[in-house]
């Protein structure tokens, strides 16, 4: 092995991370800034990737698409549907309580999917999307992967930087003082409700992008992307380790999960070759076991959220 | 809290770099769905493959007595856990050739990103998909079982050739029903037939007798079912059989199941014809099957035989091509293409002193030849089989 396949494997794994990240960014809204329980990730991952893969990708028979649009349209389109799709599903759904809300989101999200899996005329069902365009797919293996890299980390960047900037905002702190206490946020005369369902939407949208650039960076995307493991469990696995309400948190957790899954098979690949099925279990097992000394021992995550002060008005005082 | 995870990370990587002694090794990445659905299946399927790199082994090893190495891989059966078992396994291990993965989304997702760009050879044992075909391959994608598409059409043509011009499709709503029944239409209307009924219908309902009224009202006196012999197949064969509502009925291999006849006895199934790879009694099966079970495997394991196939697959044409990546797929077609001496499942040696010779090899597989065409697939070897007895017998070759 040389320095260009260590490269290589580094570079992977960024553009992976940069794609969670966007999805940890999402929850982080809806979640961390706004205490809104979505348990349905996959199903705007899965509605991103599909639309944009449809825009995108060349005429196939047997399916509708072959619109053959850039891939900026793609990824606008990805957004703008999965946030459509959250607008609806928010408006019936908000209305419940925390707990509540995670059940209807996890069976909204098993909704999609199942469409997804079985309507042909749509997403070729089982078989999936393929021939989905990559933006400087065709330089070589290393140039094209920094290509994308460099693309997912921009996009990555914009997205953290408005994200911030919005949290930063008196429209941030009126959803945290819905997040921490609703009845007062209400009595002071917000419009909790529509607030909520606009968190809900902005997170979706944020969801839809990360499934658009996973469905791009692999050039084809199946109903096996979407199982509820990888898309809506692992980000929440990510999230609550970084730091929810945190968005430097909230990439930091998708560093730390996915390295550490990552590499993790790399050493257990040392072990010998009797074991090297069943070495492959300990990984679940370090997840969860990581998951849980988080839990015990930093609730809040490795980088918790910021507590803002209210600064001390002398005028009032007066 | 912020440092130690740090330092932990600095570990990890720090052990990755250590971990990897230059060795004179040769490398084949075994990718597999070891987590997630299809755990079940996938120990036996690597156990397979691990046999074939055992007997490489121990008959010489690879090129000038090169050890290979298979370096197991998690693709998780989901493209996630592919796309980064598949770049480990290229980058960081530097495999020279992959088997697997299992599934046919990790395929398509592992072949795009990551081993078509890197120019390493894959050949999956298990992903049947058709849209495996299409990809924009430069030939380095290959697999040693069947797309689906091949039973579907082998059947249609089967029944045209036998005079059955009009028959009722009903197929379990599934991807394995689904894909069958549309290639099988596609094929049979292409050829002139005539589909008078073409349903899917959900698994573990009491009563189908609706499901048949209504395709019997086409007119067709055949049904052809995809479905499984020993669950709702079953159901549908016994009502149609009892209200009459059919006269022959056509299986997919599903079908060809013991449980047909053990519950409506052989005298009731005269019209009942299933299809089914064959290449049972075939001597590389016979080599395979001895050698999987001194290790303690189960040769009738699902997808052990295609397994094996890949890997010894895969180090045949490292041997021929002389260890280059860059040309293993090209070998590839020339170890296997119908012409030349044959081999044998186990018989490295013979294989090893041909290609040395410069003789052309020809290997026949435990599931079959194995002669790749211009889509790195391999058609399948069906047989259309009737029941006699209490078991199923040959009724013809299907091509």
């Amino acid at each position: 092995m040389e320095w260009i396949g260590l490269l290589n494997y580094a570079v992977f794994m960024a553009i992976f991370i940069g794609i969670y990240a966007l999805l940890a960014i999402g929850l982080n809204i809806q979640w961390g800034f706004t205490g809104l329980f979505n348990a349905g990730i996959a199903g705007f991952f899965a509605v991103g990737a599909y639309v944009s893969a449809i825009l995108t990708s060349p005429y196939a028979e047997g399916r509708i698409g072959g619109f053959e649009m850039p891939v900026v349209i793609g990824w606008l389109g990805a957004m703008v549907a999965a946030g459509a799709i959250a607008w609806p599903i928010g408006k019936v759904c908000l209305r419940f309580r925390s707990d509540y809300l995670a059940i209807a989101t996890i069976g909204v999200a098993e909704i999609i999917r199942l469409v997804i899996k079985s309507e042909d005329w749509l997403t070729n069902s089982a078989r999936g999307i393929t021939d989905i365009p990559r933006p400087f797919g065709d330089l070589p293996y290393v140039q094209s992967q920094l290509a994308y890299l460099a693309i997912v980390a921009a996009v990555l960047l914009a997205a953290y930087l408005l994200v911030e900037r919005q949290i930063a905002s008196p429209w941030g702190r009126m959803m945290r003082a819905i997040r921490d206490n609703e009845t007062a946020a209400r009595a002071m005369g917000k419009d909790v409700p529509f607030r909520r369902l606009e968190a809900f939407v902005f997170g979706a949208a944020l969801m839809g992008l990360g499934g658009a650039l996973f469905a791009h960076l692999n050039r084809a995307i199946t109903p096996e992307a979407i199982d509820p493991m990888v898309a809506t469990f692992l980000v929440w696995i990510m999230l609550i380790l970084g730091g929810s309400g945190n968005n430097r948190g909230a990439i930091l957790g998708v560093a730390v999960v996915w390295i550490i899954w990552s590499m993790s098979e790399i050493l257990t690949d040392r072990l010998p070759a009797e074991m090297a099925v069943k070495a492959k279990y300990i990984r679940v097992f370090l997840i969860g076991l990581m998951l849980q000394l988080v839990l015990r021992f930093r609730p809040e995550g490795i980088l918790p959220e910021r507590q803002r002060e209210a600064e001390i008005s002398t005028d009032s005082a007066k | 809290m912020r440092k130690s995870s740090l330092a932990f990370v600095g570990v990890l990587l720090g052990a990755t770099a250590l971990a990897h002694p230059a060795s004179a090794d040769v490398k084949i990445g075994l990718l597999g769905g070891v987590s997630g659905p299809i755990a079940a299946m996938a120990p036996a399927m690597i156990d397979a493959a691990q046999l074939a790199i055992q007997q490489v082994n121990e008959q010489g090893g690879l090129l000038a007595g090169e050890n290979l190495v298979g370096v197991v891989g998690d693709s998780g059966c989901n493209p996630q856990n592919a796309t980064d078992a598949a770049t480990k396994a290229v980058n960081i291990e530097g495999i020279s050739a992959m088997v697997g993965p299992h599934c046919s989304g990790a395929v398509l997702a592992a072949a795009n990103s990551v081993t078509i760009p890197a120019g390493i050879t894959m050949i999956t044992p298990s992903g049947t998909s058709p849209e495996i075909s299409k990809l924009a391959d430069k030939d380095t994608v290959f697999r040693t079982v069947p797309s689906d598409d091949y039973q579907g059409r082998a059947l249609a043509r089967t029944l045209l050739e036998r005079g059955t011009g009009k028959v009722a499709v009903a197929y379990l709503n599934n991807d394995y029903g689904k894909g069958l029944a549309e290639a099988f239409k596609a094929e049979f209307e292409e050829k002139g037939g005539e589909i008078a009924g073409f349903a899917a219908h959900e698994d573990g309902k009491a009563s189908y007798r609706s499901n048949l009224a209504e395709l019997a009202d086409g007119g067709a006196d055949t049904l052809v079912l995809f479905d499984y012999g020993d669950g709702t197949g079953l159901t549908i064969l016994r009502q149609a059989l009892e209200n009459g509502f059919f006269e022959t009925f056509i299986g997919g291999d599903g079908m060809k199941s013991d449980a047909p006849i053990r519950e409506l006895g052989a005298e009731n199934l005269g019209t009942f014809y299933a299809s089914s790879p064959v290449g049972e009694q075939s001597a590389g099966l016979e080599a395979f099957n001895a050698a999987f079970k001194a290790i303690g495997g189960d040769p009738n394991a699902i997808f052990v035989t295609t397994s094996y196939d890949a890997t010894f697959l895969a180090a045949l044409a490292l041997e021929k091509a002389g260890g280059d990546k860059a040309k293993v797929h090209e070998a590839l077609r020339e170890v296997s293409n119908g012409e030349g001496e044959a081999i044998l499942p186990g018989e490295w040696k013979k294989a090893k002193e041909l290609i040395a010779a410069g003789t052309a090899i020809d290997y026949k597989g435990a599931a079959g030849d194995h002669n790749f065409d211009a889509n790195g697939d391999v058609p399948g070897t069906y047989a259309l089989w009737r029941v006699e007895g209490d078991t199923f017998a040959v009724e013809t070759e299907m091509k």
